[in-house]
């Protein structure tokens, strides 16, 4: 994975802390092997080569991980979609190509997470057309930050902290007896580390999906890789938006969902499902649900 | 011999040097509260190494191995102190609860320190992007 | 060395062993306040007899002295050891250099004070190695210092003044 990944744990003991952390590591080194879209041995790459074939076992990790998927999906009204693979595929952020009209609405067709089917009884998952792919991308961070946490606890951690990219995971109290502080990174700015707000996170998970992390330029639009399974292009309406849950996974995907469907969709389907989560819109105003305007903590407005 | 003749004995040297410690003393004491900031966080160093960092508002009993055996530690309502010893002259033991500052044990090597947190504020543990 | 200093050492020694001992028996009134009585002897030994029978009682109640606490070569006994030699070297200095300036009061706070002075630095770069531990303690420690090392300066005030009149009738009588 691309991506910095850091651990931080509290133990009386160094070497138990050590310990700790290498197995957090492990576990999302595990987990990415299983579901990475680029490895063709990959339980995800296994699937996507088999869409429209036969139905393919999956470990109860890769289950678990699409099953969240869904379920995100469904509450977001497919904005957040794991089976967006085909257009994405069209994409690339590092050579700036944008594919042409054609074909994003060829593959869009294929984008359907209804046509992903998914079997808990005999832990399989089938997609039903071919060429569809998975892109499990926009959640796996989250699931490996929320899964390398619980690997913290089963090693006696009691407070810890695991940081995946923007896909953040915090338990317990740090020494001092506050709860860990995380920074909410401020859109707007260049620099990677300029932080708009703060808040603090007990047993809850953070993610931000934003439209810095990966983009390119193209006569003078910018095209980010937060593509809307409806139009096969960047949601516009969001910079960025940041999803409080109890769950890595669940933060991940809705962090993606909530930004592509846009501030006030967003704003209403937190409310519905009752999640807490920040959203800067295009203009750089803030909007936030009712549960976290006192825990927020905003630095120096502009 | 009284007092007045023993005091009579002192020099102006003396009475000088005995007030200029005292002040000098009594200032330091002052100070140093004033550039200890909030506490929160207890220190507890064993040997010359860190054993523990524990928070000062949960209360606990940890006990930690100098150079001349157990030293028990007790946080409790915000407060620590050392609540047993192997030193011989038990100073430790015998300042009782303290809320800013710290108790040491010289002979066992242990150093109780309360201090604040005020670098953890303003930083975050982790960046959300 | 005279018959007679050996004497006079050994004696001296013994008190201040005694007190050193004596003392550690007894719990200090408040906390850090150690009234380091056994310095009394050694003031007045270097009053009345100088520099080395002062450094040879000293050495001979510190060492001692954790022998028979059981502490020799420990963390204590080091503390003990540097306090002890500085605090007389530094009362020895004072007086030698500058005979009339202080009297035995004023000598008995500077050697509480380089008594304080050397513990610190010993405890910081043998035990402690956290400045702001030290730091923290050192303005109290001064303090108590100041004030007892005071006390101890009367009281052997009197010591030497009850010897020198001892001295004196011992003598008177031989004539």
């Amino acid at each position: 994975m691309d991506t910095l990944v850091t651990i931080t744990v509290v133990s009386r003991s160094s070497s138990d802390a050590d310990e700790a952390i290498d197995k957090g590591f492990h576990e999302i080194e595990r987990l990415e092997k299983a579901a990475n879209f680029y490895s063709p041995d990959s339980e995800i790459s296994q699937i996507n080569t088999h869409a429209g074939i036969s139905a393919i076992k999956v470990s109860s990790d890769i289950l678990e991980l699409l099953t969240k998927a869904r379920y995100v999906s469904e509450k977001t009204d497919g904005a957040f979609d794991p089976t967006i693979g085909p257009v994405i595929a069209l994409y690339d952020f590092h050579k700036k190509i944008k594919p042409d009209d054609a074909a994003i609405i060829k593959n869009l067709s294929l984008v359907n997470y209804h046509d992903m089917v998914i079997n808990r009884d005999q832990s399989t998952v089938f997609l039903r057309k071919k060429g569809m792919l998975i892109d499990p991308g926009g959640i796996m961070k989250g699931y490996a930050a929320g899964r390398a946490a619980e690997v913290l606890k089963k090693h006696g951690i009691v407070s810890g902290i695991v940081a995946i990219a923007g896909d953040i995971r915090a338990y317990g109290l740090k020494p001092d007896g506050s709860p860990w502080r995380v920074g909410i990174r401020d859109p707007g700015a260049q620099e990677q580390d300029k932080v708009m707000a703060t808040l603090e996170l007990r047993d809850m998970s953070i993610s931000t999906s934003g439209d810095y992390e990966r983009f390119f330029i193209l006569n003078g639009r910018r095209f980010h890789h937060l593509i809307s399974p409806k139009t096969g292009y960047p949601a516009e309406e969001c910079q960025s938006a940041s999803i409080i849950t109890t769950e890595g996974a669940l933060s991940d995907a809705f962090a993606t969902g909530i930004f592509i469907l846009g501030p006030e969709k967003g704003m209403k389907v937190l409310e519905e499902i009752g999640l807490e989560g920040i959203i800067i819109d295009r203009k750089g105003s803030l909007h936030t649900t009712p549960g976290i305007r006192g825990r927020l903590e905003l630095k120096n407005p502009a | 011999m009284n007092l007045r003749t023993l005091l009579d004995k002192t020099t102006a040297a003396d009475r000088l040097f005995f007030l200029l410690l005292i002040i000098l003393s009594l200032s330091g004491i002052f100070f140093i509260r004033e550039i200890l900031p909030e506490s929160q966080t207890v220190l507890i160093d064993a040997d010359g190494k860190p054993a523990y960092v524990l928070p000062l508002n949960e209360d606990k009993t940890v006990s930690v191995e100098g150079s001349e055996g157990k030293t028990i530690v007790e946080i409790r309502g915000k407060r620590v102190r050392i609540m047993d010893s192997p030193c011989r002259n038990k100073l430790c033991i015998r300042q009782g609860w303290v809320e800013t500052g710290g108790v040491v044990c010289l002979p066992n090597k242990v150093v109780v320190t309360i201090r604040g947190h005020e670098e953890n504020d303003r930083g975050v543990d982790a960046v959300t992007r | 060395m005279q018959l007679r200093d050996k004497y006079r050492i050994a004696l001296l020694s013994a008190f201040a062993l005694g007190i050193h001992g004596i003392e550690s028996l007894f719990p200090a009134p408040i906390p850090w306040l150690r009234l380091g009585f056994a310095n009394i002897i050694t003031l007045a030994t270097l009053v009345l007899y100088g520099m080395y029978p002062a450094i040879m009682v000293t050495l001979i109640r510190v060492i001692l002295g954790s022998l028979f606490s059981g502490t020799f070569l420990g963390p204590a006994f080091l503390l003990s050891l540097g306090g002890g030699i500085a605090s007389t070297l530094a009362m020895g200095l004072v007086l030698s250099a500058v005979p009339r300036l202080f009297s035995v009061v004023g000598l008995s706070i500077i050697g509480a004070l380089f008594h304080n002075i050397s513990q610190l630095i010993i405890a910081y770069f043998f035990f402690v190695q956290r400045i702001e531990a030290i730091l923290l303690i050192t303005p109290f420690i001064i303090l108590l210092g100041t004030l007892t090392g005071t006390l101890n300066g009367f009281i052997s005030e009197m010591l030497i003044n009850n010897l020198k009149n001892s001295a004196q009738t011992i003598q008177n009588v031989s004539q």
